[in-house]
């Protein structure tokens, strides 16, 4: 706990709401911008619609917001030449999890605000039916694990490699892989880790070439694709652990 | 009692042999110098003493135990360390560094203060230490390293890249702490005149091996002094000086004699000039501590 505090105090002055700000006010335009543009059939699918929508605007934006928090923790390290300091005082077992702790903690207060600003976005929509309290939460639980999981995949290339170009280079191709998986058959999706934005999405569409008429629905995540989600963190979270603890400073 | 030890420490990099068989011992209450030439594997020791790289053989001792995964955190509680360059949070103020190892090492907070003000960086907690000078750095460095006033202080290269003013500086600190704080100090250079102005006990390692561990007054005694001759004929001087039971040795074109009287100097001088032999010198020479540190590692004295 003193360490993950630490994490906190040791993010001052380095933007990290700012950072959080810009990703809420990039998923924020960009969604009315896309409302703008649909016709009233589309919109009468309201919360469907919204949440359909804002898995693919994740997929797009958390892989490279995600990248870029793990650098900002990260990379204050590297910049002082602290590990060898810290590492006199504690484990870097510790020090691994301080960090994934600190990025959990924002990731879900991110996605939490996230969640209720787009709830505030439907209900000045006039969306119709009741809102999917439950839903929306899911949909948070799911984007916040999804994004842990990346979140574990940047944090050991960012303590891996001092220069962040690296992790920052990998959430911009995630960012491209996210939005681009959408269109693989299901089994391909599943070998893109950013995939699982949409991959794990709780509302489907199905689009009636002959008709040429769009249709959302509610659906559950596949139990197949939650453990290959825990799997590929799993397997981030060990493979980064096990590099970072034993790189000698 | 010895408050280092280590037992046959290796570091291989590769087919390389970082540092070989070392076996080290630190006085407790001494100033430690660790001397060696650029590459010599100092900070590789000293890393391994703090357990930041793992040994490929060897023991280490620390305040009398084992330094081994299971007990390296604790006994680091009661050493202080800085290698090579200072850790720094450049965002941060200097104040708010030395929190951050406060509040790891569990250490009241009126030491900030004190630590500030030993290192004469009071004046500046406030200001954030990407803006501080190098100097300001490393002793911010050295006031997080003594924050806890550990029993055993591992400083690398303090010196390093500061000005004269800032390096006399950091000599005055570090000579004052055992006295002042019962500590020992282990502080490594490539440089031996700092050494030589701070340190009661000296190692000098060479290519990884130790080559010399001893007081600082028995490296001193190395500093043999002899006579330097040099005539019109050494050849023949040399034979004629070998007549009379007196040993040399030609170097340089100069013929290197045991010290002698004053009576017997000038007796063979005069016996000398009687073989019809020019002298043309004779100088008293003392070795160096820079002829003994470049004829142990083979290297100059600062590379």
């Amino acid at each position: 706990m003193k360490l993950l505090k630490l994490e906190f105090y040791k993010c001052r002055r380095r933007k990290i709401v700012l950072v959080c700000a810009a990703v809420l006010a990039v998923e924020l335009i960009w969604m009315e911008v896309f409302f703008a543009r649909q016709d009233a059939e589309d919109l009468q699918w309201g919360w469907m619609f919204l949440l359909y929508n804002l898995s693919m605007v994740d997929a797009i934006v958390l892989p490279l917001s995600v990248a870029t928090l793990t650098s900002r923790s990260c990379e204050l390290e590297h910049k002082g030449s602290t590990w060898k300091l810290l590492e006199t005082m504690v484990s870097p077992n510790s020090l691994y999890a301080a960090k994934l702790g600190w990025g959990a903690l924002v990731l879900a207060t991110l996605l939490i605000i996230r969640s209720g600003l787009f709830l505030a976005v439907g209900i000045a929509q006039g969306f119709p039916g009741s809102i999917p309290w439950e839903r929306f939460g899911l949909f948070t639980l799911i984007s916040w694990t999804v994004s842990m999981m990346v979140y574990a995949l940047q944090q050991g290339l960012s303590l891996r490699f001092a220069n962040q170009a690296a992790a920052l280079v990998c959430g911009i191709s995630g960012s491209f892989l996210g939005i681009l998986s959408m269109l693989f058959p299901p089994a391909l999706i599943r070998c893109v880790p950013w995939g699982y934005y949409g991959l794990l999405s709780l509302v489907g569409m199905d689009w009636n070439a002959a008709t040429r008429v769009t249709r959302f629905y509610w659906r559950w995540p596949q139990p197949l694709d939650l453990v290959l989600l825990l799997i590929w963190a799993a397997v981030f979270l060990i493979v980064g652990r096990t590099l970072f603890v034993r790189k000698e400073v | 009692m010895n408050i280092i030890e280590t037992c046959d420490l290796c570091k291989q990099y590769g087919n390389a042999l970082r540092v070989a068989h070392l076996d080290l011992n630190v006085p407790e209450g001494s100033i430690y110098g660790f001397l060696g030439p650029n590459g010599a594997g100092k900070s590789t020791t000293l890393k391994m003493i703090l357990g930041l790289v793992r040994p490929t053989a060897g023991d280490i001792r620390v305040l009398g135990k084992n330094m081994d995964q299971r007990n390296r955190l604790s006994v680091l509680r009661q050493v202080g360390s800085l290698i090579e360059s200072p850790s720094y949070y450049g965002h941060l103020t200097g104040e708010e560094n030395l929190r951050i190892v406060q509040t790891l090492r569990n250490i009241p907070e009126k030491n900030i203060q004190e630590v500030l003000q030993i290192v004469r960086l009071d004046g500046q907690r406030g200001k954030k230490v990407a803006q501080y000078s190098l100097g300001m750095k490393q002793r911010l460095g050295l006031a997080s390293a003594l924050l806890g006033y550990p029993k055993l202080l591992i400083l690398d290269e303090p010196t390093n890249g500061l000005d004269p003013a800032g390096i006399q500086e950091m000599r005055e600190l570090i000579c004052a702490l055992p006295e002042r704080f019962g500590m020992t100090v282990v502080v490594s250079s490539h440089l031996l005149s700092e050494i030589d102005q701070m340190a009661d006990h000296v190692a000098i390692i060479r290519e990884g091996e130790l080559v010399f561990q001893d007081t600082l007054e028995a490296l001193h005694s190395r500093s043999q002094h002899h006579l330097a001759l040099r005539t019109t004929n050494n050849a023949v001087a040399r034979s004629l000086l070998a007549e009379q039971s007196i040993p040399c040795q030609e170097e340089d074109n100069y013929l290197l004699l045991p010290i002698l009287s004053d009576e017997i100097a000038a007796q063979i001088t005069r016996f000398l000039t009687e073989n019809h032999l020019g002298v043309v010198r004779l100088e008293e020479r003392q070795k160096s501590l820079e002829d003994i540190f470049l004829e142990l590692t083979g290297k100059a004295v600062s590379l």
